[in-house]
């Protein structure tokens, strides 16, 4: 565990003061340097933490390169995966890291304003980032030409956090996504091209801006460099971690003190990822590039273990009825589609499962995803999916014989 | 399906999901190239839209009530599209070989209908 975005004073002490921040970080270097930033960003090779886990320096030079001076930068915090606590734990102990590198980033991608797009329901990490502001405002030596921050605070919505329903919500109110093209860098708020970066990656800009590129590369132990911040829960300890990409499932679980037997099930990701079992899955490494080609994903940091105690039918029909709910209602297949597919979960997991529930829910996994403006149809399928095959001997359970195997205290065969 | 593969027209159907009313029309007009689902929302056959359909394809697009459906350049996919969420495993049903459109000439007359539920 290496902490880096989270060095200093541990995160439960709240907010790190302006003075504090200093000292121990010191500013953020000068002119110059800083006009070195997106290239440094690009050979650091830091991915974006919001979940797809985009290059940022490309990101960065997509924006600046249309921008003409006139863009918009805005910090995404919306964090509205229920499983994830990182970004509020970031904003809400590191105020000034975020905010350094929400200056950095305008700067860097000719932004005339900024936005930090806060989820509302974080009230600790808006009142951190409220007061880091203020504590900007009365302390003029930055370095930085002075950019217009306000604070947005989306309405509590798992599909807030998607970019563009973060662009339409601060243009209209309206934290729901638009149909892309045109995408946020291209078109954005106020029309103008967008960057719409999650608040851990700019954190760890603002670090990579004083320390460079080489610096954040020492971090890392598999191919992904850097270090990330992950959500662990399940264990003895749940909480928020800053690991070593690369750390494995199996060492994580050590640390967090999971009681469950090693091989049990862990979903990755969050809501939108997927669910791994057994012995070679605990000893992937946390790294999105192993992950992806795993067929599974880091996403937004989340390691949740299930335990050999749950029913993951449960759980799973759990999670798509929380999706179905969570649908903007904007799109037919995300509309109908989620809502058949909690439905027939619903009815599985109870021992209510009609005959063709179970294959439904096969043919659904596969035929949703791409089929909505945002990604939420594409999420909920790929978890329902993988918990299809995780769970198999528990779903064919359910749905066959009316009869949940960890209810009936029947081993898992896991896998 | 016949082994052939038909000429690429280097143009794809796009669909504007939030404006899909599913209305049909698209796959009335262009059955070879989007069915509809069960509950009639279109799903477009992965690939570009062959040579021969591209004139069909035209009207599916302007015949659509809510302008949902339109042609583009394929190539139009390359810049990056940051989104949250992961990628997924890969779709088996999607990603395999040809495209799966049929090398038949396009034979249906198109007809309108009309649907008294859909009136605005």
């Amino acid at each position: 565990m290496t902490a880096r975005v989270l060095g200093g004073p541990a995160p439960a002490a709240g907010a790190e003061s302006l003075a504090g921040h200093r000292s121990r970080l010191g500013d953020l270097p000068g002119r110059t340097e800083r006009s070195r930033i997106i290239p440094m960003l690009e050979s650091s090779g830091l991915l974006g933490r919001g979940g797809a886990g985009f290059p940022v320096g490309r990101k960065w030079g997509s924006v600046a390169g249309r921008s003409g001076g006139d863009a918009v930068m805005l910090a995404n915090g919306a964090e509205g995966e229920p499983l994830s606590h990182k970004d509020r734990v970031l904003m809400a102990s590191r105020p000034h890291l975020v905010i350094d590198g929400l200056e950095l980033a305008a700067e860097a991608v000719g932004a005339r304003r900024a936005v930090l797009y806060v989820g509302s329901e974080h009230a600790q990490a808006r009142a951190a980032l409220e007061r880091a502001l203020d504590e900007r405002d009365a302390s003029r030596s930055q370095s930085l030409p002075r950019v217009p921050i306000t604070i947005a605070a989306p309405p509590v919505s798992y599909v807030a956090g998607e970019e563009s329903a973060a662009v339409h919500f601060v243009n209209a109110g309206d934290a729901r996504p638009t149909t892309v093209p045109p995408r946020p860098y291209e078109k954005g708020v106020g029309g103008k091209p967008t960057l719409v970066q999650n608040v851990e990656s700019l954190a760890q800009a603002a670090l990579i801006a004083r320390y460079g590129d080489d610096w954040y590369r020492e971090a890392g132990r598999a191919e992904t460099p850097g270090t990330a911040l992950v959500t662990v829960t399940g264990g003895a300890r749940p909480g928020v971690v800053e690991i070593d990409l690369g750390t494995t499932i199996g060492e994580l679980a050590e640390w967090a003190g999971v009681p469950a037997a090693a091989g049990s099930p862990v979903l990755l990701g969050g809501y939108f990822g997927g669910l791994v079992a057994g012995m070679d899955a605990w000893r992937l490494p946390l790294d999105p590039a192993v992950l992806r080609r795993s067929g599974t994903a880091f996403g937004a940091g989340v390691v949740a273990f299930m335990g050999d105690e749950t029913c993951g039918v449960t759980t799973t029909a759990r999670i798509m009825d929380y999706m179905a709910g969570s649908s903007a209602a904007q799109c037919g297949p995300c509309v109908f589609g989620l809502r058949a597919i909690a439905d027939a979960a619903a009815r599985i997991a109870t021992g209510q499962a009609r005959q063709d529930d179970l294959a439904r829910l096969r043919g659904w996994s596969q035929s949703l995803a791409g089929r909505g403006a945002c990604r939420l149809p594409d999420g909920t399928t790929g978890l329902l999916a993988s918990s299809l095959r995780v769970y198999e001997a528990d779903w064919t359970s359910h749905q066959h014989h009316r009869r949940c195997l960890v209810r009936h205290g029947m081993a898992r065969a896991s896998a | 399906m016949s082994g052939r593969r038909p000429t690429d027209s280097g143009l794809r159907l796009e669909i504007d999901r939030i404006a899909c009313d599913a209305y049909g029309t698209c796959a009335e007009l262009l059955p070879e190239g989007i069915d509809l689902d069960e509950w009639g929302y279109p799903v477009i056959a992965p690939g570009n839209v062959p040579v021969h359909l591209v004139d069909l394809a035209r009207r599916a697009v302007d015949a659509c009530p809510v302008l949902a459906l339109r042609l583009v350049k394929a190539a139009s996919a390359a810049a990056p599209a940051p989104q949250p969420g992961p990628v997924l495993a890969p779709r088996p049903d999607r990603t395999e070989g040809t495209p799966p459109w049929p090398v038949r000439p396009p034979s249906r007359t198109p007809k309108r209908r009309p649907d008294p539920l859909r009136q605005r």
